[in-house]
């Protein structure tokens, strides 16, 4: 008997594999195979999904074997820089991230379990862009940006704008990740990201709110607010009327109840929106409080 | 199209010409026929089929084999040293942690590349770095004491092993 007869588990389906050595070579691969060809990064998300056959790649075109995407780096003028390939483990436990960058760090522990962590890529987790990508919250409050690669050169983009909808991204033709860039947090600020179930091994969050804002310097106003929900619309969102909602006042009890209940309006989740709708606005209450102690 | 690889499996090296598509957990049990990680949910989510991968705790389901070549891996079958079991396997038999051990192996190398980053955790701790890894015979008590347990005696074994090198 051969050896795959025994096997009842999900294997792979079949497709044509490169190493591309450069970041050229990739893009020009991904442009002739054009919508046949996907990038492999960590695996955790796209081999999952073929697996069990809701995608099938002819081409896959492993990124890995590009040598010079693997950094985090500070550029010494407020912009931390993550290579397409560094892990969300790497990321978690970079010293500079730690120090300086507390916010992303967060966002990397709270991707994953600790294992699919250490071979899984923060750009793989925006790429895919699932509503429910538990890093794109604190990198769009942060005003972070992807670096895109194409054959015909490079450009920049918000996280933000680079969700276009439900598992689709901004990338075009040829296009893949380069860098994430994240700029230092203004003095006087905090964040946090919260999700609900806090935990979980294997299930999605059902709703996540991140949160980023800024106090003047004698921490009686809110000068800045950035409060973006997850899993809630086909992408993460910005909640703006919650943040306008905030932004010049002087925090109350009424006043972040006020905002966490115009997070939940805003909301537009398509399944169980009553659920939903009170977890934004309990999430969105504590949230803002644990950024502004 | 078949690729040639090469992988040292707990420090023996291997060659196989493998196609792209198959995984790490498949080649490590059928072409090296070390079938102590095991392949369950397929999916990253159970952590049965984990193996240490340079290092790194990975689940081995989810990474193609030809991914892996030029690197190193330990498995289940590399970590006792010929009939001495490693502190860990030792606790796990002690603590009945072992029911059916088909969890065994993952839960033993998830604990082991942990003890090594933190030798000296709290059962919180020791539960996070563990959440990967699930136990169908829900034996979760007694594998954290093991593990607990196995941390002390390393501890032990350390402090020895440093004065007797003195
Ligand atoms: C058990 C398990 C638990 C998980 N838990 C979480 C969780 O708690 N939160 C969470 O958000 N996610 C979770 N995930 C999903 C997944 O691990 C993350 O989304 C991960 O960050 C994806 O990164 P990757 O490098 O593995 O991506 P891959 O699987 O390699 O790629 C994902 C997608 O992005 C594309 N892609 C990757 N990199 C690039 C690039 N540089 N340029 C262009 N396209 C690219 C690929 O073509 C593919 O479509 C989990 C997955 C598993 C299996
Ligand atoms: S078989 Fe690999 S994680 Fe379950
Ligand atoms: S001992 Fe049976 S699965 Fe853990």
């Amino acid at each position: 008997m051969n050896s795959s007869d025994l096997r009842y588990l999900m294997n792979l389906p079949k497709f044509e594999y490169f190493e591309p050595k450069t970041i050229e070579e990739a893009c020009s691969l991904l442009h002739k195979y054009k919508g046949d060809a996907m990038v492999l990064a960590g695996g955790t998300d796209l081999l999952v999904s073929m697996k069990k056959r809701e995608i099938s790649p002819k081409y896959l075109v492993n990124i890995k074997t590009i040598p010079d995407l693997n950094y985090i780096r500070y550029n010494g003028e407020g912009l931390l820089q993550i290579g397409a390939l560094a892990t969300l483990n790497e990321i978690k436990d970079a010293k500079i991230v730690k120090e300086k960058f507390p916010l992303v760090a967060e966002a990397a522990e709270k991707s994953g379990l600790p294992t699919t962590r250490n071979v899984a890529t923060m750009a793989g987790n925006l790429c895919n862009a699932l509503p429910a990508a538990d890093s794109a919250p604190l990198l769009i409050c942060l005003g972070a940006k992807v670096k895109i690669q194409g054959v015909e050169g490079s450009r920049t983009m918000l996280v933000e704008d680079f969700f276009v909808d439900s598992k689709v991204n901004a990338l075009q033709n040829g296009e893949m990740v380069t860098e994430i860039q994240v700029p230092v947090l203004p003095d006087n600020s905090a964040g946090v990201y919260l999700k609900n179930p806090e935990r979980s091994v294997t299930d999605v969050a059902v709703v996540s709110v991140g949160t980023v804002i800024t106090m003047d310097a004698k921490r009686a106003k809110v000068v800045d607010a950035k409060i973006v929900l997850g899993a809630t619309a086909p992408t993460p969102m910005r909640a703006h009327k919650a943040e306008n909602t905030i932004k010049g006042k002087t925090l109350d009890q009424e006043l972040i109840e006020k905002a966490a209940l115009a997070a939940s309006k805003e909301a537009k989740p398509r399944t169980r929106p009553d659920y939903k709708r009170e977890l934004v606005r309990v999430l969105t209450i504590r949230a803002i409080k644990q950024a502004t102690i | 199209m078949k690729k040639r690889i090469e992988l040292t499996i707990n420090g023996e090296h291997y060659e196989f010409n493998v196609e792209p598509w198959r995984t790490l957990v498949e080649v490590i049990r059928e072409e090296a026929g070390l079938t102590g990680a095991k392949e369950s949910c397929g999916t990253g989510e159970c952590g049965n089929c984990l193996v240490i991968l340079d290092g790194k705790p990975v689940n081995s389901c989810l990474v193609l084999a030809v991914d892996a070549n030029g690197k190193d891996i330990l498995t289940i079958e590399g970590v006792a040293e010929g009939e001495k079991l490693h502190p860990l396997q030792k606790a796990f038999v002690d603590h009945g942690a072992i029911q059916c051990g088909f969890c065994t192996p993952g839960m033993i190398l998830a604990a082991k590349s942990f003890l090594e980053k933190n030798p000296k955790p709290t059962r919180m701790e020791t539960k996070e770095a563990m959440e990967g890894v699930l136990c169908r015979c829900t034996g979760y008590v007694r594998i954290l004491d093991a593990v607990l347990a196995a941390s002390q005696e390393m501890m032990q074994e350390n402090k020895t092993a440093t004065k007797g090198g003195k």
